[in-house]
């Protein structure tokens, strides 16, 4: 099976993980169309 | 970018161990309107306090991407002076990519690093002296052109 990333969908939840994990966030703006 | 970048394996991995992703519609409020946000994909790196530090518009390629991200993870790093992390993730994206276009950029930001961190100004005229020889027309030689001088 082919290794893939989780998406965090909430500012709060990754700012939390970066501070825990110590690392930066990468924001990604989307269209979904 | 979800179809093409994304799935490719270089970039799963990089972000696995260098970041944390968070995507959110183009429209997602207060996100888009504190970003600023006005064309897609738009792509920001962020301190764990959430200030951005490097930004991208449009699509980049699984090449373009990872070595963008190096250079966004070395702007957090510098921003809070913290050289030393920012010259490692430096170093590996001039070694890894030397050929990408993040790579002038970070060679400008290296000369500014080893200044910043040892007060020799060396690192600077040899930051212009490469940007010269491998990048003459790039923006960020003209902008390191000052430090010709340099003695």
């Amino acid at each position: 099976m082919a290794k893939t990333f989780q998406w965090e969908d909430s500012l709060e939840k990754a700012l939390a993980r970066a501070k825990a994990e110590n690392k930066p966030i990468l924001l990604d703006f989307f269209n979904p169309q | 970018m979800g179809a093409v970048t994304y799935p490719d394996e270089r970039v799963v991995t990089f972000i696995l161990e260098n970041l944390i992703p968070l995507q959110v519609k183009s429209d997602a409020q207060p996100l888009a309107t504190d970003f600023n946000v006005k064309w897609t994909p738009t792509l920001v790196t962020l301190d764990s306090d959430g200030k951005e530090h490097h930004r991208t518009v449009g699509f980049l390629p699984p090449e373009e991407l990872v070595p963008s991200l190096l250079l966004g993870i070395a702007k957090c790093h510098f921003d809070r002076e913290r050289y030393e992390e920012a010259l490692k993730a430096l170093n590996r994206l001039l070694e890894s990519y030397p050929k990408s276009d993040a790579a002038p950029e970070a060679i400008f930001l290296r000369g500014v690093s080893l200044y910043k961190s040892t007060h020799n100004p060396k690192p600077l005229k040899e930051a212009y002296e490469k940007l010269q020889a491998e990048y003459p027309s790039s923006e960020w030689t003209k902008r390191a052109y000052p430090y010709r001088l340099i003695p």
